[in-house]
């Protein structure tokens, strides 16, 4: 290794100060200790980028490990005489395990990895939830699948129009609310969906996403074609000593979230039961005890949040589907929206599997090209969709409230007599 | 449809497409649209085993993956030369 | 259910052979010694004994100090967490720190949160205390903290982002330069609970949005406000001219046949009226380059959110439409984002998001409390526009609305 040549970064270094912790100082300590060039050409890129408040990365090609047609995402510097050693820069994107849990032993194994094949800068994580390896050259990218798949035993994520690497919460391994075993069901689907995730598959990209109650803490519903969010049915499970010490005091309320501000004293009726945006629930105060009329409950979770020693969800378990989330390219963004209210979710998730199976073959025929799922949906309708592609009995829970216009488009065979008719006969009737 | 004449027919759309249009790269969708007769799911597995047997290659700039001949028309790395050592 | 392997898989205690893919790899033979779909290794054996023990069956959780998680098991066995925030964008090194202190208090687990946050796990107190103080105590060269303890309940959490300047071609704005100087701003949110409830914050580096910004409590997102170039003399050797004018959808561009040095060429023109600055055809063609230093810059929205508790997941809106670039510390974006932060956290009721508080007080006293100017470019004129225009008269009387006594 030669004599590593840096850049003057004024503007970059601007960014090494003040407490939160900084990119710039750890990328720097980095290129130092490791004499990497590709470090200090991406900050005398990056400090370019400021100086000229405009990107310097080209329009990248694909390029990808053969066989696959995702996984790497090609990234070529326009400056390429001033910063040589990122001249490609391309990123490749790992299938992170269910819900990011690590043992060091393979985290310490893939960073080898990536000093010797990379740049050595990664993201935990990317958007989507893949492991990110920044910065590498076309010529490394055989030997780093190589490598993830003969050393590290990875294998890579998606892009492109693939099924893209889907995503959970942390699920049973932490969370007391969890529905459903969310990390199960990722593992499971991604290992049944292999070939969509790694080659083409699509019109356009596909996420799913899975939580495990409707806090939603991975945003399935914001971002996933595909939303899988955990819930129950039965009744909310309820501790009355528990809810009495909360009354009390004795417990914090919401584990203790607002812990630095003085709010007053707990008062159930005006933080539990006020809120509550069903006004299914009752404290008797003459009887210490917490009623909730559970028939009247649409499990918005706050309660069971601010009480989390006291409340739990019922044992019913199981998700709700919705799909159709996207950003705003191009037609707004959208949420997900209800299509199976309650799915029960047992391994190995046969009914999640023929599912996705249908809703795949219905779109790759009649989506087009760069038409996300939710798209699909709204041109030809949530009503066709849900009964005619997917044969789902239509019910309430599918809509915030019926249409308020009268223009439906009626189908012949609902219509006594079809729609032919006779002009004469008409105008027997009427005559013009 | 047997897989191997689903193939036959995939790489006669490509020959069909880059000698007469010019068009050297297309979307998976369309391919489906010049095969109504087939399955989209089995196109989709078809054009990806020809890949893997070297006869397609993927293109994309970026965004929904495309198919093409290798060699013709645009490549892959198209005005990303490496610099002069 | 999947086989769960009980340990880490022993392969990964074999030190890393820098010289065997290059052994087993054959350019002329690519199938041979490959494995593929193989998947991600099965989470299972990246828990900690006391998760996979307790897996399912946790009873409650406490957050005893911002940063510091305590989970109950039925078992009766105890788990606590320490959250600290990353910069997402590291290098090796600072991952293998991670890894040296889970090595030292965790017998090497660890986890990732979907905002970016590490956690180390530990099962007594004494260690508890002892991470804590260590985490403390690791500086960057500069002084920064490395691993800041926090986001955490009612505080401002990690910022989720895309990629910005740092490997984008689309982007409009930095990514990570611009979280460094807002969470360097809003640090103290992130180590404590004295906000009314959790505050999400999210930037995207333009409007393709990689993240889930579009329901953040308050969110960037870099824009565009320059119509694409076109570059006649490249454009039909490096784009697929209908592909091109499918992607735009306004359908403001169109083919065209232009002389490019007295040669006949075909290319595209845009009717720069309709142009909405979304850069869908730069995605779909390299020869229409859409950024631009004085065009591009940030607009800010707020007021989304992605849980269903009380109220149900919204979008965030847009209040700000533009704000430039201002390299290396975005001070007006900051400034901005501290504001709204203030005023909300001044204003809502416990509980509230930041949605749910606009909600309530509606929002023409949102724009009256937190001074920013509204604008023709804050009223929608795109799909479904009509969803936002007033169409009661429920609003209140702020110090926008002037008395009409003559109108000519």
């Amino acid at each position: 290794m030669g004599e590593v040549k840096k850049h003057d970064t004024p503007l970059m270094d601007d960014l090494k100060s003040g407490p939160w912790p900084s990119f710039v100082d750890d990328i720097y300590s980095y290129a130092e200790r490791h004499k990497k060039q590709a470090c200090f050409d991406i900050l005398g890129q990056m400090e370019l980028s400021y100086k000229n408040k405009e990107t310097h990365w080209k329009h990248g090609g694909i390029v990808g490990v053969f066989g696959y047609g995702g996984g790497v995402i090609g990234r070529y510097s326009d400056q390429q005489e001033k910063f040589p050693a990122i001249w490609a820069f391309h990123t490749v994107r790992v299938n992170q395990p269910a819900a990011k849990w690590y043992h060091t032993s393979a985290l310490r194994k893939l960073c080898d990895m990536w000093d010797h094949r990379g740049s050595g800068i990664m993201n935990l994580h990317g958007s989507t939830g893949d492991i990110i390896l920044l910065g590498t050259v076309t010529e490394q990218l055989e030997y780093i699948f190589y490598d993830l798949g003969h050393q590290l035993k990875m294998d890579l994520g998606g892009s492109g129009s693939n099924l893209r690497t889907p995503e959970c919460c942390m699920g049973m391994s932490r969370c007391e609310w969890s529905c459903i075993d969310t990390q199960d069901i990722v593992y499971e689907l991604t290992m049944a969906f292999q070939d969509e995730l790694h080659r083409p598959a699509f019109p356009y990209k596909f996420k799913i996403k899975v939580s495990g109650c409707p806090n939603d803490c991975v945003a399935a519903i914001a971002r996933a074609d595909f939303s899988v969010i955990g819930t129950w049915r039965d009744r909310i499970k309820i501790d009355q000593e528990a809810v009495r010490a909360y009354v009390g005091g004795e417990l914090k309320p919401n584990a203790g979230a607002h812990s630095d501000r003085d709010w007053g004293p707990f008062d159930i009726k005006k933080e539990v039961i006020d809120l509550c945006p069903t006004k299914c629930m009752f404290w008797d105060e003459g009887q210490r005890k917490l009623y909730i009329n559970d028939a009247e409950c649409n499990r918005c979770m706050h309660c069971i949040n601010v009480m989390p020693e006291a409340l739990w969800p019922g044992d019913d378990r199981g998700a709700v589907i919705l799909m159709g989330a996207k950003a705003p390219i191009l037609e707004g963004a959208q949420l997900s929206t209800v299509i199976i209210p309650f799915m029960k979710l047992e391994p190995p998730y046969d009914n999640l599997k023929n599912l996705l199976y249908k809703v795949w073959d219905y779109w790759m025929e009649h989506g087009k090209n760069r038409e996300r799922l939710g798209e699909t949906i709204q041109r030809i309708g949530l009503n066709r969709f849900i009964v005619d592609v997917l044969g789902i009995k239509p019910i309430p829970q599918h809509v915030k409230e019926p249409r308020s216009n009268p223009y439906i488009f009626w189908k012949e065979e609902e219509v006594e007599g079809g729609w032919t008719r006779d002009v004469a006969e008409f105008r027997k009737r009427h005559p013009a | 449809m047997d897989k191997e004449t689903l193939k036959q027919k995939i790489m006669e759309v490509f020959q069909k497409k880059a000698s007469g249009a010019g068009k050297s790269k297309i979307y998976l969708k369309d391919l489906q649209r010049e095969i109504p007769e087939a399955n989209p799911r089995d196109i989709k597995n078809a054009a990806n085993e020809l890949v893997k047997e070297g006869k397609l290659e993927y293109f994309s700039t970026g965004s929904t993956v495309m198919y093409g001949l290798p060699g013709v028309g645009m490549g892959l790395e198209a005005g990303m030369e490496k610099p002069e050592e | 259910m999947s086989e769960r392997p009980e340990r880490p898989d022993p392969i990964y205690t074999q030190p890393y052979d820098p010289t065997l893919a290059e052994k087993l790899y054959n350019p002329q033979k690519p199938m041979e010694n490959r494995i593929t779909d193989i998947g991600p290794p099965h989470y299972w054996q990246f828990l900690p004994p006391v998760i996979q023990r307790n897996y399912g069956k946790w009873k409650s959780h406490e957050i005893i100090q911002p940063g510091v998680l305590k989970y109950k098991a039925h078992s009766g066995e105890v788990v606590y967490v320490v959250r600290c925030g990353t910069p997402r964008l590291e290098t090796t090194d600072y991952v293998r720190e991670i890894c040296e202190i889970a090595d030292k208090y965790c017998d090497g687990y660890v986890r990732w949160t979907t905002r970016n946050n590490v956690e180390f796990h530990v099962t007594d107190e004494e260690k508890l205390r002892a991470l804590l103080e260590d985490l403390k105590s690791r500086k960057m060269p500069n002084g920064a903290y490395k691993f800041p303890i926090g986001g955490t309940g009612a505080s401002v959490t990690n910022i989720v982002h895309t990629q910005g300047w740092i490997h984008c071609h689309t982007a409009a704005i930095d990514a990570s330069g611009v979280v460094k100087a807002i969470m360097d701003e809003l640090f103290d949110y992130f180590g404590s609970h004295k906000l009314p409830a959790q505050v999400r914050l999210a930037l995207a580096c333009c409007i393709n949005m990689c993240g889930a910004v579009h329901c953040s409590d308050i969110a960037v997102v870099g824009i565009h406000r320059k119509p694409p170039l076109v570059e006649d003399e490249r454009l039909d050797k490096v784009c697929e001219i209908p592909l091109v004018i499918a992607s735009c959808p306004l359908g403001a561009i169109k083919p065209a046949t232009v002389e490019v040095a007295g040669e006949k060429r075909k290319s595209v023109r845009v009717n720069v009226d309709r142009c909405m600055f979304c850069g869908n055809c730069y995605t779909m063609c390299p020869a229409m380059p859409i950024s631009d230093g004085q065009g591009d810059g940030l607009a800010l929205v707020v007021g989304g959110k992605v849980s269903n508790r009380i109220t149900p997941p919204t979008f965030s809106k847009v209040v700000i439409p533009f704000i430039p670039n201002e390299p290396p510390r975005w001070p007006t974006a900051v400034k901005w984002i501290k504001k709204i932060l203030e005023i909300y956290s001044q204003n809502a009721r416990k509980y509230e998001r930041v949605g749910d508080w606009i909600q309530r007080i509606g929002w023409e006293k949102f724009f009256e409390l937190t001074d920013i100017p509204f604008t023709w470019h804050l009223i929608d004129d795109y799909r479904l526009a009509y969803d936002t225009y007033r169409t009661s008269v429920h609003f209140k009387f702020t110090s926008h609305v002037e008395t009409v006594t003559d109108f000519e």
